[in-house]
């Protein structure tokens, strides 16, 4: 409204109103008028009622529909203005059908965005429909597929065309139209006697059933039979058959007598007349010439492999044969088991027994047999300098699977055949050192890592077997799995295998030989046992660093000496035992190398300086204080750049002012340090948990200065100064009735109050005089003598310094006076005070009403007072004012 | 009776058993002053106020729910400060025989607990590592200063005029020095069981627990001596000086007292010590006046009176 008014006003002054300096704002405080054009701020706020929603297109929506109201809908979408509006039904001749009043459709109630979803949604082919080819869905198929066999074709034409189309693709539904039928063939329509060819009759032929009439029509082409793959649903490779036994499924032909005579050959390519069949042209995708090493009691495949090579062939002939071919199954009643129980029907009992495992009678062990397994021994550890001496192992010797897999390297035959070996890229950066110089560092090595291994034979690695995933482990995560906790201490001989495991890693050239794969133990499960070892040891490892000290093992649980199980192989003893002494040997040397000097001073009975440790130490000050001791005002020995600083700063002064600064901050935080008492006051810390001497600045109470207590309690003075002149205008009126002396003191009872706290302080020193607050009377009569006062302050210029009222109706007032003028003030007021309270003592404003004075009290004062009246507001004039009024004020 | 030469024999002839305690014998103190009296304390969660010259029992203090691990006398004798198991200290008033204060605060149990000169300041040293010094003046509840420097459980303190010297299971024995602010951590290497320095203050005799009784000079923390030849591994057991700190006398874990010359180390006569206690001896004590005066307390539940003879 304003903003109008104030725009017309400044077009009136010409003064352009959109213009930019029209718009300035110099509002500091409060609200800003609003801008004189409409701002295009789409975040100003609008009442809720005013809001309006719009779409993209800056269309509104929701036309009243949800404030009520037939409007819903009009002007976007649909309908009139009243609303939903029936339309009315009109039957006119001449005007029929017309736009007008055709039926609605949904079209009709749909706007842009609903059409071009509706648009989306109708396409030609709709892709989530199950595709249907002339047969329908796979499921259908089969469905159509098992009942083909009691079924001629005319049957199950005649089933299709009966049976309602599952569901019409949509070129089904186009042959349709077209004229097609299930169960036609597609083309143009062929005479009886093309059908009868195309049916593989001879149509001349007579016979009976046909009609003359019949060869009249034309007919459908014949339909063509469908090719039905069969989905593949498992995983099994190409001529696999889940049903095959082993013997069958290695490849193994134990019954080859039994195969027929003719092999079965692959079809496709022809064998020449002359050719004999080979093993190449034999069908390798035949299954039938496995039937007959079935050994099952019942094998399903049988019957379904002769159904499935009937169904595939549609031809009459086959069919027939088919039909001939059913297997002659021996009637099941006659057969029974052994102990006479009859198979169950459908079942037949095999002829043939149930395969048996293989079995040799064990040696005859000679009766003057001795073991020894030393003999044994030695054997194996000849082999194994065999192993080491021929890079390839005698053909003779077993070789476990992974090793025939692996075969021989390249290498090895190159070695076996005398090979220079080819020159490879160096793999080291210890082949570009020379010679000597790899000698120096393997001795080196040798000599710090422990006592150089006598024996250098080579890496255990081609000559043993390498099982296929061997896991490795880091020799320092080996050295310390050796101390760490022993996961299979349940089981010795897995104990000992996996400590000889981490020996060999833990020191690959100590020639710790790692445990070997067991007899009668597969590669795949030393493989796993290896894994497992290399797992238990990353696990097991001690923890290292920092954590480790923090724990101790726990007592190990002495169980006896260990019973190891199995062969004792004495030539692992001594291995073992040397790599223990190496262990031992290392141990004592890591502890005497951690060892702290002061412990090694304290073990060697070295005390004094060594074992003696000084640092500062900061005693409660109250600690002290019980004790009698003086305080050890400590230096700040955290702030070491800070004295430096301090004393380098008078050097830069003139030059350097950072410095300067920062010994002054030196030389503040010293302060602050000394002054708390606290020597680790450390200015990073101060105000965080850590900050041992938080809150004792703001906790440790001060006692104020005496200047305070004066400022505060001078007006004391000035009470009992007026209380003395009141006791003395007392006096003066009720010392001669002493006869009234016990009644009287109980009058001016209500006298004795809180100090009239007018904040007058006499005799203070400006220089140490602080503001302080003082509680002042709650009665208006107060606050008014009060402000009074202070107007007369304020006119009397350059007597307060300070001097303002917090509130008026007698909250605090914070006054600053000053002593020099005070007298004079108060000079100057007293009559004031005495004619206004005079005054308000004619006006009857008191504040209370006083019991009348007992009658003894009332008659002395008409006798005493009556004369002393001018003469008491005299000597009133010249004395200090009275605090309040009394009864006798008002009589 | 003196002899000739050598330091003064020590008081082997037992006067008196206390043996009301039922179960071990923790410690045993001599009260301050003419030393009159003598207070122990036991597993058997009692305090008992004895007369060693008559071997009678005068009080029990009954108020701990624990064992009682520690006590010590205020200098006037009017009250005395206890702590054990219960993981707090008492502070009693020997006459009432009540508690006047229970001061809460350490997590474990309270090993030690020692009154300063006046009674105004209660230091306390507990298997929670800490040293809490506890103002008996104020009624604050709360600690003064609490001494966190031990890494493990504080088994002994000595508080004197200037200083306080706590000896802890981690090896160390602490002087926390007031009138210089500074800390001066001496390592022993072995888990110090006592620290009791000389009247001078310039030589501290600490038992560890290998079986050693050393001698330290406490401004340089340099070894003097070392005293060795008794059984010390396992218990709490205390030295302490003999009469004029000529001597040295412990009490070993085999019941056996052992006393040595102060400086050339030598064991006195008897050598071996006989054995007079059935166990561990927890406690020895010396009297502070009488020079033929010694107190032992035992494992066995016993506390015995030691004099000399005559």
């Amino acid at each position: 409204m304003s903003t109008a008014r104030l725009k017309r006003k400044l077009g009136d002054l010409g003064i352009d109103t959109s213009s930019r300096k029209a718009n300035e704002n110099f509002c500091l405080i409060g609200t800003p008028l609003p801008p004189l054009e409409k701002s295009k701020d789409t975040g100003e706020f609008v009442p809720l009622w005013k809001q309006e929603v719009r779409d993209e297109k800056g269309r509104r929506r929701l036309h009243g529909a949800f404030t009520g109201g037939f409007s819903a809908g009009y002007f976007n979408t649909v309908g009139s203005k009243e609303g939903w509006t029936p339309s009315t039904f009109i039957s006119s001749r001449s005007d029929r059908a017309t736009n007008k009043n055709r039926p609605s459709r949904p079209e009709d109630f749909m706007d842009e965005e609903d059409l071009t979803g509706m648009r989306d949604d109708q396409k030609l082919v709709d892709e989530h429909e199950q595709m249907e080819l002339l047969g329908g869905t796979q499921d259908e198929m089969s469905k159509r597929g098992e009942g083909a066999d009691d079924k001629d074709a005319i049957t199950l034409a005649l089933e299709r065309s009966l049976l309602p189309a599952p569901k019409d693709s949509v070129g089904a539904r186009i042959l349709k139209k077209m004229g097609w039928r299930i169960g036609q063939g597609i083309g143009p329509r062929i005479t009886w006697r093309q059908r009868e060819m195309a049916f593989g009759r001879d149509p001349d032929v007579p016979s009976d059933d046909v009609d003359e009439e019949a060869k009249k029509h034309v007919y459908a082409p014949r339909d063509t039979p469908l090719i039905i793959v069969e989905r593949k649903g498992n995983f099994h490779g190409l001529g696999y058959d889940p049903g095959l036994g082993l013997h069958a499924s290695l490849g193994v032909a134990p019954e080859a007598s039994k195969q027929s005579s003719d092999p079965r050959l692959a079809g496709g390519f022809g064998l020449g007349a002359l050719n004999d069949a080979d093993d190449d042209d034999l069908d390798v995708y035949d299954h039938s010439q496995t039937h007959g090493r079935n050994r099952h009691a019942y094998d399903a495949n049988d019957v379904h492999d002769e159904e499935r090579v009937l169904m595939s062939s549609r031809s009459q002939g086959a069919r027939d044969s088919g039909k001939v071919a059913q297997p002659q199954r021996p009637s099941t009643g006659q057969v029974t088991f052994r102990d006479g129980r009859q198979p169950l029907n459908g079942f037949v009992i095999s002829e043939k027994p149930v395969a048996e495992d293989l079995r040799f009678p064990i040696p005859d062990v000679p009766k003057d047999w001795t073991p020894n397994p030393k003999l044994v021994w030695e054997r194996e550890k000849a082999n194994s300098k065999d192993k080491e001496n021929a890079a390839i192992p005698p053909p003779s010797q077993t070789q476990s699977h992974a090793q025939w897999k692996t075969g021989i390297s390249a290498n090895q035959r190159g070695a076996v055949l005398g090979e220079t070996p080819l020159p490879s890229a160096p793999r080291s950066i210890f082949e570009y050192i020379s010679k000597k110089d790899q000698e120096r560092i393997k001795n080196i090595a040798a000599s710090r890592f422990g006592p150089p291994s006598t024996s250098d034979d080579p890496l255990p690695g081609p000559s043993l077997p390498t099982p296929p995933t061997i896991t490795h482990t880091e020799p320092h995560i080996a050295q310390a799995a050796l101390h760490g906790f022993q996961p299979f201490t349940t089981d010795p001989s897995k104990q000992a295998r996996y400590t000889a495991y981490l020996h060999a890693h833990a020191d690959p050239g100590s020639g710790a030989i790692p445990p070997a794969q067991k007899s009668g133990q597969s590669p795949e499960e030393f493989a796993k046992e290896i894994s497992d070892y290399a797992k238990s040891a990353a696990l097991f490892r001690p923890v290292s660093g920092a954590m480790a000290g923090r724990f101790t093992s726990a007592a190990v649980l002495d169980l006896g000496s260990k019973i190891i199980e199995g062969l004792h192989t004495p030539a692992a003893q001594p291995e073992e035992g040397a790599d223990s002494m190496d262990v031992t040997e290392e141990k004592p040397k890591e502890e005497v190398k951690e060892e702290v000097p002061k412990v090694h001073a304290a073990r060697l009975g070295m005390y004094g300086v060594l074992t003696r440790e000084v640092c500062t130490w900061q005693p409660a000050r109250l600690l002290c204080k019980r004790f009698g001791v003086k305080d050890p005002d400590l230096e700040v020995p955290v702030d070491t750049s800070g004295p430096s600083a301090q004393a380098a700063a008078p050097e830069f002064k003139g030059t350097e002012p950072a410095d300067e600064f920062a010994g002054a901050s030196a030389g503040a935080a010293q302060v602050e340090g000394g002054s708390s008492g606290s020597s680790k006051r450390d200015v990073a810390n101060i105000g965080m948990g850590e900050d041992d001497g938080q809150g004792d600045g703001v906790l440790t109470y001060e006692r104020p200065g005496m200047d305070i207590f004066k400022a505060i309690f001078a007006s004391d003075d000035e009470e009992s100064d007026e209380e003395k002149d009141r006791m003395d205008d007392v006096d003066e009126m009720d010392e001669p009735p002493a006869v009234s002396a016990p009644a009287v003191p109980s009058k001016p009872g209500p006298d004795v109050k809180p100090p009239p706290a007018n904040g007058i302080v006499e005799d203070v020193d400006l220089a140490t005089f602080k503001p302080t607050f003082i509680p002042r009377g709650s009665k208006p009569k107060d606050a008014e003598k009060k402000e009074k006062k202070n107007k007369k302050q304020k006119s009397s210029k350059g007597g307060a310094l300070v001097s303002f009222e917090v509130d008026e109706d007698g909250g605090e007032s914070l006054s600053l006076t000053a002593a020099r003028q005070k007298p004079r003030d108060r000079d100057s007021e007293r009559p004031r005070k005495k004619k206004r309270k005079d005054r308000e003592g004619n006006g009857g404003e008191d504040m209370w009403v006083e019991k009348p004075p007992p009658d003894i009290v009332k008659a002395l004062p008409v006798i005493n007072l009556s004369p002393d009246e001018g003469g008491q507001v005299s000597g009133q004039e010249s004395g200090p004012p009275r605090a309040r009024k009394r009864a006798i004020d008002f009589m | 009776m003196a002899p000739s030469r050598g330091p003064q024999a020590l008081a082997r002839t037992l006067h008196k058993t206390l043996s009301n305690h039922r179960g071990p014998v923790h410690v045993v103190r001599y009260a301050k002053g003419t030393a009159k009296y003598v207070l122990s304390g036991g597993q058997d969660r009692t305090i008992r106020l004895w007369n060693p010259d008559l071997g009678t029992e005068i009080k029990k203090f009954e108020a701990h729910g624990y064992e009682v691990l520690s006590i010590s006398v205020s200098h006037d004798n009017t009250k005395f400060a206890s702590s054990g198991g219960d993981r707090s200290v008492f502070v009693w008033d020997v006459t009432a025989g009540v508690t006047t204060r229970r001061l809460a605060g350490h997590m474990g149990k309270v090993n030690v607990v020692e009154l300063n000169a006046d009674a105004t300041v209660l230091a306390s040293g507990s298997y929670d590592s800490t040293v809490r010094l506890w103002d008996l003046r104020a009624p604050a509840r709360a600690p003064i200063q609490i001494l966190e420097e031990a890494r493990d459980a504080v088994q002994t303190l000595h508080v004197d005029a200037t200083t306080i010297i706590a000896g802890s299971v981690d090896g160390h024995v602490r002087t926390y020095d007031l009138r210089k602010g500074e800390l001066r951590s001496d390592f022993v290497g072995q888990p110090v069981t006592s620290a009791v320095p000389s009247s001078d203050g310039t030589t501290l005799l600490v038992s560890t627990l290998d079986s050693h009784v050393r001698l330290f000079d406490t401004t340089s923390g340099k070894l003097l001596n070392a005293f060795t030849g008794h059984n010390h591994t396992s218990y709490r057991c205390r030295a302490c000086f003999g009469h004029a700190e000529a001597t040295v006398v412990c009490g070993d874990e085999d019941g056996a007292v052992w006393a040595w010359d102060l400086v050339d180390a030598t064991v006195l006569q008897p050598n071996p010590p006989p054995k007079v206690h059935d166990k561990v001896i927890t406690w020895t004590e010396h009297h502070p006046i009488d020079p033929g005066e010694m107190v032992t307390c035992s494992a066995d539940g016993t506390v015995k009176v030691w004099r000399h003879s005559s």
